[in-house]
């Protein structure tokens, strides 16, 4: 008969795997099971590589849809990973035993399709329906037991009742099993009743009588294979559900319930992982919220409180702030007081933050954000050996390759994508999303300018970016999905509202729609507290076309149009203040962003909108310190939306123009006035002779120096119009009634317009020097 | 002296005094150890201020807030390290540095007021010059300041506003923090300080620029910061509970606010002051004021006082706009633009807010 050990740990948790060590050293074990994927066995060697470095992660995923995949992330202080390695060193068989995954991914598992561990972040946000206090007890249940006993971190709560208790040895873990079956009781109780209202638990509860079922076969199978002494890691939920293994009857009960499960294929990787990634729950497994101290914690016991706050020290040191020896002292010491206080025998975690807040930081929340980030999440990066096999990304990427008919070979060659054919267009999101990765595989090359339908790209591949497409692993399953959590990341960097405008054109160009939303919020939340007007001035143009028209593939504009309605407020109430003091180059770049807000305002079509540009717009022409070329245009865009009349216009060209404004003002408030258009010189009226009245009453030194700014103003006009003005001046006068110019009443830059079309008409260039000239 | 005499004529007692019977309480009832020369054990001394049960007396809660901010100033001063209060007007900084001394050493009233012109007799010594020049320099003629009473005494001293006191001043008290003595050179003695002494600072960190604290002097404080109250409905029982107090202590004529236009200011404060809307769904732009919850109070008080002497006597958003515009617009430039950015963003879009609106850029 051979004798069984079960061992109930936490997932993830230092404590736990120290006692495993411990465990495993005294009970000395000829076969280890572990709840794993079985899919993965093949794997299990590669962990004892020496370029094996956690934090790793296997992932199964099926075959043919490599989105659906489950993580199982190692930590160097998981208790599964402890005890891999053990078994690994004394060359003890390690088996998995957990139900395959190859029937957890199978269509039809468990109940519809969509609710399988496929749908990874759906895990979390399914929590609330099936009741959030039955799920948190499932993924951490000695977390919740030490949150019924008054303690927030359920590693306090272990280091307080197992680990400060040195002569526990191993009865811990029956001590765990006993609370733990106390706690399914109470728990089967609790979800009979919730049953009855949702169906949903159903489903999960069968999930976990097939997981369970399948452990205890495996346990079966392990001691008919005739191992004398066996070890069981598990989670501590599963203790005492596994403990039933040799009950009477059990094995034909659990054969029923693992009878004509669905399957399908398929396959497994290491992948790595990073504390990062660890601290936001992944998968059913709990997420761990501080990897980094547990990490300090495996390492180095009891010295972790000295330790880690003068690795903050050490850290804000790097920062260029104060962080003294004398200080760190001062911190652990009052790190001490506060566990004494609060009754620990050692310093937990909250204790040393908030020491080192009060401290080393002066309470000053940014340095705390950096130790927060640094040493209790933690930036540790996982290796996996080259050659193992193939992470979900790269198997979508040689799919997506053999699709798109893309090759990635050295060499570079260049192709030209139509946009208007789907498979080009897919070409272009696919290099695209690759660009976004890291992975610069094609060059995008400027191809016939915008709006044309052509885009050419220089392909040339790099066999390092192998690697590249490895780490992508750890953003999602797919080359999209992986570009999409970039793109997420880039976005909660990006401070620039335009910045993140240009954004959404990139997520556009990729076609990520699933990250948009977050975009847009972050775009919402930076508009709000910009101080820079102009920031916003230049995000809108992009912005309001994208709200106008949409985008080919997202058809709901919503969410831009909502952002669009919050930023021209905030535009219209910061004008006036932005356009105070400007100098003329950043005059011209004001005058250009308020020419853009009121394209682009034009464009919404929201009368209220407009309405509330128009006040900001007159506001800001009546300002008599704002630079003229900005209040200049303020004049003409409202006189242009017939917002003013043209007398109004007139009194204010006057005024503007008039002495005591200085003559450097009056020149740059008719170059603000007059750029892109002279109509409102020729059809306004006498706006054309107070001009005149100014130029001609200007003195001889004065004149020579704003000519040259005034000829500029005039040069923007369009030739005709020029002309019209030039007439109009000349109709007073009633002289020389002739010479206007070249050709007789023939306009030749308005007949050349026609050629190009007639070229098309009548075909390819006629003879060289054609008569149409 | 009788403590039973005075309360009617006297217009605030100290925390000692006020709260003499739950300090007794809590020392009977305290059975941990204490660190040398204090009253009570740190525990009893964070029960004193969140509130608890000492025997059985019910102890009121003197701090209402986060526990954990308590209990890492009991522990900051029973490892003798100082401590410095940090928060913006109105969080309750010298009401706790006032307990926690009270608790501690038996009395709050050895304090210095911070101020442009604290001198360094104030913090260290002074002379009695009659004493002075009839006897000569003596231990006699020495004028202790509470700093050095509480030294000599091993009880716990306070500094008030201490980022008002000027820099050349505040470096008085690095020799008393990092050498517990205070040298006497006229008499070539000196004051060391007795177990148990320790200094409770309390600082605006608004305006901190004021005086800004030396890194010298930084370093030999442990930092804790009170926040704001946390939850809305916290702050809006502290307005309504003052405000309703000040209508009686001032006599204001008017009906008592309803709780909907509480709701509205506290709200208004609250979103400018976080940053953020108050569903959390969208940010606004921080104005420079510091809008603490005593700045909502005042604009309470003064909008039923507009509404008693000039108004029907029922607070409407008329008599709250003008105070609300003033104590969010400190910078005539660029706050007006917060103002009016809020105004239309936030407000504006608030359908039961149209009367606030309205009186708001009717006022604009």
């Amino acid at each position: 008969m051979s004798e069984i050990r079960i061992f109930g740990i936490r997932h993830h948790g230092p404590g736990s795997a120290r006692s495993l060590v411990r465990a495993l050293d005294a009970f000395a074990p000829d076969c280890l099971l572990v709840e794993g994927p079985p899919d993965a066995e093949a794997l299990l060697a590669l962990a004892a590589d020496p370029e094996m470095r956690p934090p790793v992660a296997l992932l199964v995923y099926r075959a043919d849809r490599p989105r659906d995949c489950a993580f199982f992330p190692f930590a160097a202080f998981s208790p599964e990973w402890v005890a891999l390695r053990h078994a690994q060193e004394r060359e003890v068989p390690a088996r998995f035993i957990d139900l395959p995954h190859a029937i957890q991914l199978a269509d039809g598992f468990g109940e519809p399709a969509t609710e399988g561990p496929a749908a990874i972040e759906d895990e979390a946000e399914k929590d609330p329906e099936t009741g959030p206090a039955t799920a948190a007890m499932r993924r951490d249940p000695l977390g919740e037991l030490a949150r019924a006993a008054g303690y927030d971190d359920g590693e306090r709560w272990w280091d307080a009742f197992v680990e400060s208790r040195s002569e526990a040895g191993e009865d811990v873990f029956s001590a765990i099993a006993e609370a733990m079956a106390a706690l399914r009781e109470a728990e089967d109780a609790m979800s009979e009743n919730a049953m009855s209202e949702n169906a949903s638990p159903d489903a999960e509860r069968f999930r976990e009588e097939a997981r369970e079922a399948h452990m205890r076969t495996g346990l079966r199978r392990a001691a008919k294979d005739g191992f004398s002494r066996i070890a069981v890691v598990c989670g501590a939920w599963h203790a005492s559900a596994l403990a039933r293994h040799h009950a009477k009857g059990q094995s034909v009960r659990d054969a029923a319930i693992l009878k004509g499960l669905p399957k399908t294929k398929v396959a497994a990787a290491w992948a790595p992982w990073s504390y990062e990634r660890l601290a936001t729950a992944s998968g059913y497994r709990a997420g761990v919220l501080s990897p980094e101290w547990y990490d300090a914690v495996w390492h180095h016991g009891d010295r972790v409180a000295a330790r880690w706050l003068s690795r903050a020290a050490a850290l804000l040191r790097g920062e260029d702030l104060d962080a003294s020896s004398a200080t760190v002292i001062e911190a652990v010491r009052l790190a001490g007081m506060l566990a004494g206080l609060r009754g620990r025998s050692r310093p937990s975690l909250d204790d040393l933050d908030e020491a080192a807040a009060s401290t080393l930081c002066f309470a000053d929340p940014a340095p705390m954000r950096l130790i927060r980030a640094k040493l209790v999440i933690g930036e540790r990066l996982g290796a996996t050996p080259a050659g193992s096999a193939r992470t979900p990304v790269e198997l979508d990427f040689a799919a997506q390759c053999k699709r798109l008919r893309l090759s990635p070979e050295g060499g570079s060659r260049e192709i030209v994508l139509d946009l208007r054919k789907e498979g080009d267009l897919a070409r272009s999101h696919f290099l695209n999303r690759l660009a976004l990765v890291g992975i610069p595989w094609g060059t995008r090359r400027q191809a016939g300018g915008r709006g044309t339908f052509r885009e050419a790209w220089v392909l040339a591949w790099q066999p390092e970016w192998a690697v590249d497409l490895v780490a992508a692993s750890a953003d999602g399953g797919t080359v999209a999905d992986a570009a999409a959590s970039r793109i997420r990341t880039l976005a909660h960097a990006t401070t620039r509202v335009s910045d993140l405008s240009d954004l959404i054109g990139t997520l556009l160009d990729a076609d990520l729609a699933q990250a948009s939303a977050d975009v847009v919020q972050a775009l919402d939340d930076r508009a709000a507290v910009s101080s820079d007007v102009f920031d916003l001035m230049q995000a809108l143009p992009a912005l309001a076309e994208l709200a106008r028209y949409g985008s080919v593939r997202s058809s709901d504009t919503e969410p831009v149009r909502r952002i669009v309605r919050g930023i021209v407020p905030r535009i219209a109430a910061g004008l006036v203040v932005a356009c105070q003091s400007l100098d003329d180059d950043a005059a011209a770049l004001a005058k250009g962003h308020v020419e853009g807000v009121h394209r682009a305002v034009s464009l919404l079509e929201e009368s209220d909108l407009g309405e509330v540009w128009r006040d900001a717009l007159l506001s800001l022409a009546g300002q008599d310190h704002v630079h003229g070329r900005v209040v200049g245009r303020a004049v003409r865009l409202l006189f242009d939306a017939r917002a003013i009349s043209a007398e109004d216009a007139g009194t204010r060209l006057r005024l503007a123009l008039s002495r005591a404004s200085g003559a450097g003002p009056a020149a740059a408030w008719i170059a603000g006035f007059l750029e892109g258009g002279g109509t409102a010189l020729i059809h306004g009226d006498g706006l054309l002779g107070i001009l005149d009245d100014w130029l001609v009453g200007l003195d001889a030194d004065l004149f020579t120096d704003l000519l040259p700014l005034v000829r500029r103003s005039f040069a923007t006009i369009p030739r005709p119009e020029r002309r019209a003005i030039g007439e109009a001046l000349r109709r007073p006068g009633g002289t020389t009634p002739d010479a206007t110019g070249h050709g007789h009443g023939f306009d030749a830059a308005r007949a050349a317009r026609v050629l190009p079309v007639l070229r098309l008409l009548l075909g390819p260039e006629p003879a060289p020097g054609g008569d149409a000239r | 002296m009788s403590q039973t005499a005075i309360p009617s004529a006297q217009l605030r007692r100290s925390a000692e005094d006020a709260f003499a019977e739950e300090l007794e309480a809590l020392k009977a009832a305290d059975t941990r150890p204490r660190p040398p020369n204090w009253r009570l054990s740190p525990q009893a001394v964070v029960t004193y201020l969140m509130g608890g049960e000492a025997g059985a007396l019910a102890i009121t809660p003197k701090y209402i807030g986060d526990r954990r901010l308590m209990e890492v100033a009991v522990a900051t001063l029973a490892t003798d390290r100082a401590l410095l209060l940090l928060g913006v007007p109105g969080t309750a900084k010298s009401w706790v540095s006032e307990h926690l001394a009270a608790a501690i050493c038996g009395t709050s009233r050895l304090v210095v007021q911070g101020t442009a012109g604290t001198s360094e007799e104030s913090i260290r010594y002074g002379w009695n010059y009659a004493l002075l020049l009839s006897k000569g320099p003596s231990r006699e003629a020495v004028v202790a300041s509470p700093i050095v009473r509480a030294m000599e005494e091993g009880r716990i001293a306070r500094v008030e506003e201490l980022t008002r006191i000027p820099s050349e001043t505040q470096d008085s008290f690095i020799t008393i923090l990092s050498e517990k003595t205070m040298p006497i050179p006229e008499l070539n003695e000196e004051v060391a300080a007795q177990k148990g002494f320790n200094l409770i600072a309390t600082a605006n960190n608004r305006d901190r620029g004021v005086n800004e604290l030396s890194s010298a002097l930084k370093r030999r404080f442990n930092t804790v910061v009170l926040p704001p109250p946390a939850t809305i409905e916290a702050e809006i029982a502290i307005v309504e509970t003052r405000v309703a107090a000040l209508g009686r202590a001032f006599e204001i004529p008017a009906e008592p606010p309803g709780a909907d236009q509480i709701r509205r200011v506290v709200t208004i404060f609250r979103e400018l002051r976080l940053g953020v809307t108050e569903d959390g769904k969208s940010k606004v732009k921080q104005p420079s004021g510091t809008l603490s919850t005593a700045e909502a109070i005042s604009v309470v008080g003064s909008g039923l006082a507009l509404a008693a002497h000039f108004g029907d006597g029922r607070l409407t958003a008329h008599d709250l706009v003008s105070g609300i515009a003033g104590a969010v617009v400190k910078d005539p430039v660029q706050d007006a633009v917060i103002w009016r950015e809020y105004l239309e963003t936030v407000v504006k879009e608030r359908a039961e807010w149209t009367d606030f609106y309205r009186a708001a850029r009717a006022s604009a």
